[in-house]
């Protein structure tokens, strides 16, 4: 029954991400007779793909967060007979679910309205910057940063703070291994890239391993905070 | 003697040097209606929060129902309805979701109670909840807490952003519905004419001291007032003085039992006993809560759960 709440109360921006991913693309290349999938498709494909999943991730992970563990409504929540972990988990893998409904809907869309004027989704030759990897990157990144800013908003039980901390913090990792690269020459890796010489696909797995520590991170404190 | 549905030893919390709740000794026997009576900051709600586990106490120990709030909070929450002071809910929901959303979490819901107090409080169950009145807010806790079919209920200031009317109401159902399941209902307030209306027990609380547990009927018929008048009065408490007021040489006394033995005794001691008079909740609650004057409170009441309920 908790589930069905989480999804009562995110299930209209689970709608409007949905549309946004499924309807622009169609409609942009019925509107160009095609133009646009034939000229520009990949490469926009791949950009609107990435720009989608991340606003839904910050998104859906705020919305998720503020309705269940703020002051106003814990007292609520945090007296039925449930752990408090099972309430943090809960409600991250509703938002989580839905992040990766939109993530694939954009991406079946995509790549069936591509395929129609015989482009391909995940390859140009033209454009190097396309690759089947990115779509990874860009689901590991979103995954990423709808981990950490649940964690936040849970940990500071406000939408905007925890929204604003975790914006905060990933332009702040952005700063410091700028930092490090100009100073020592350090290479810090930020989320979704290949940490070290390991291998693609365990380094994005690391980054899944790290992001879920943060909702580990979130049930620890949620569990020991008083209300 | 009867069990008890609530019970603390030396139950402290400070938030920082800030004292909220001291070395509280609270009796709550099971199946009875305890009010908990307070000034506003008095502790009472950091004193539910303990209960409930939503706080943890930084020194002492309670009871619930017979289990240790740490580690048995969720056995205790099972069998626990609370109606909490803040009376916020879920906005968009209407009370008839929150009523299949509270549903699943306890195995003795009842679906039938639901019915009857939803039509018994006239409650608009299709209604958005931010768009009811507070009145409807506050009744939509009850509801949900009524259905629970919980052993205790715990209501925070239940009647705090109520009319006299809706109030009413309110009281009305909570006790018919405490009297006709049985269960126990523990509830905050700082009004006391709904304390004295509905209440058997009555604890009284202020600067995280409870000063007073008791038996409503035993306040009515054993507490009195007595104004002395003479020098070296007695301003210690005991089990027997409950709270001693001085105002120069004059001393009132709030005495819990054998006022006139107590009376005489300061006569023998040399002081003219001025006044002997029997008191309402309301003037005790007041003697003991008042600041104007030097008042020296002691924990006595404690003692009168144990013998009152074996009688």
């Amino acid at each position: 029954m908790y589930l069905w709440k989480c999804w009562r109360d995110t299930r209209w921006f689970f709608f409007v991400f949905l549309a946004i991913a499924a309807l622009p693309m169609p409609m942009a290349a019925f509107a160009s007779h095609g133009g646009i999938a034939r000229y520009a498709g990949s490469f926009a494909f791949q950009n609107t793909f990435v720009t989608i999943v991340t606003a839904a991730a910050y998104a859906l992970a705020t919305i998720c967060a503020i309705q269940e563990f703020t002051d106003k409504t814990a007292h609520f929540l945090f007296t039925k007979p449930r752990s408090r972990g099972y309430f943090v988990w809960a409600s991250w893998i509703v938002g989580f679910t839905e992040l990766l409904i939109v993530a694939a809907v954009n991406l079946l869309v995509g790549w069936r309205v591509l395929a129609h004027y015989g482009v391909s989704a995940f390859t140009e030759a033209a454009a190097q910057d396309v690759s089947p990897r990115n779509f990874v990157e860009a689901v590991v990144y979103a995954c990423f940063a709808y981990a950490l800013t649940f964690a936040l908003t849970a940990i500071l039980r406000n939408g905007l703070k925890g929204l604003g901390a975790s914006l905060g913090m990933m332009a702040g990792m952005i700063g410091v291994a700028a930092a490090l690269q100009m100073r020592w020459k350090v290479d810090l890796p930020l989320p979704p890239q290949q940490i070290g010489h390991l291998p693609i696909a365990l380094s994005e797995c690391l980054w899944v391993i790290v992001a879920l520590l943060f909702v580990c991170v979130a049930q620890v404190v949620v569990e020991r905070a008083e209300i | 003697m009867r069990q008890l549905a609530i019970s603390t030893e030396g139950l402290t919390k400070n938030y920082g040097p800030t004292a909220a709740v001291q070395e509280l000794n609270l009796h709550v026997p099971c199946g009875t209606i305890y009010g908990f009576l307070g000034r506003n900051g008095a502790g009472k709600t950091t004193t539910i929060k303990m209960l409930l586990g939503l706080a943890r106490p930084t020194s002492g120990s309670a009871r619930v129902l017979g289990m240790d709030t740490a580690p048995d909070r969720i056995a205790i929450l099972q069998r626990t309805a609370f109606v909490s002071e803040k009376k916020t809910l879920y906005p968009l929901l209407t009370p008839k979701e929150l009523v299949r959303f509270s549903r699943g979490f306890y195995p003795t819901w009842d679906d039938t109670a639901v019915e009857k107090y939803s039509q018994l409080l006239e409650i608009p169950m299709t209604q958005r909840f931010d768009r009811l009145s507070n009145g409807n807010q506050t009744k939509v806790f009850l509801l949900l807490a009524l259905a629970q079919g919980a052993d205790l209920l715990i209501l925070d200031e239940p009647t705090a952003a109520l009319d006299p009317l809706t109030a009413d109401e309110f009281l009305r159902v909570l006790a018919g519905s405490a009297m006709e399941r049985g269960c126990t209902v523990f509830f905050s307030s700082h009004r006391l004419e709904e304390v004295e209306r509905i209440a058997e027990f009555v604890g009284v609380m202020d600067r995280g001291r409870l000063l007073l547990e008791s038996r409503l009927d035993d306040i009515k018929s054993e507490f009195r007032l007595i104004i002395a008048v003479g020098n070296s009065l007695p301003l210690h408490t005991s089990s027997q003085v409950l709270s001693v007021v001085t105002d120069g040489d004059c001393c009132r006394y709030l005495v819990t039992h054998a006022a006139e033995g107590f009376a005489a005794q300061l006569a023998r001691n040399g002081a003219t006993v001025t006044q002997i008079t029997s008191l309402g909740l309301r003037e005790i609650f007041l003697h003991l809560v008042r600041k104007e004057l030097p008042c020296i409170s002691g924990n006595a009441g404690a003692t009168l759960v144990g013998s009152s309920s074996s009688s």
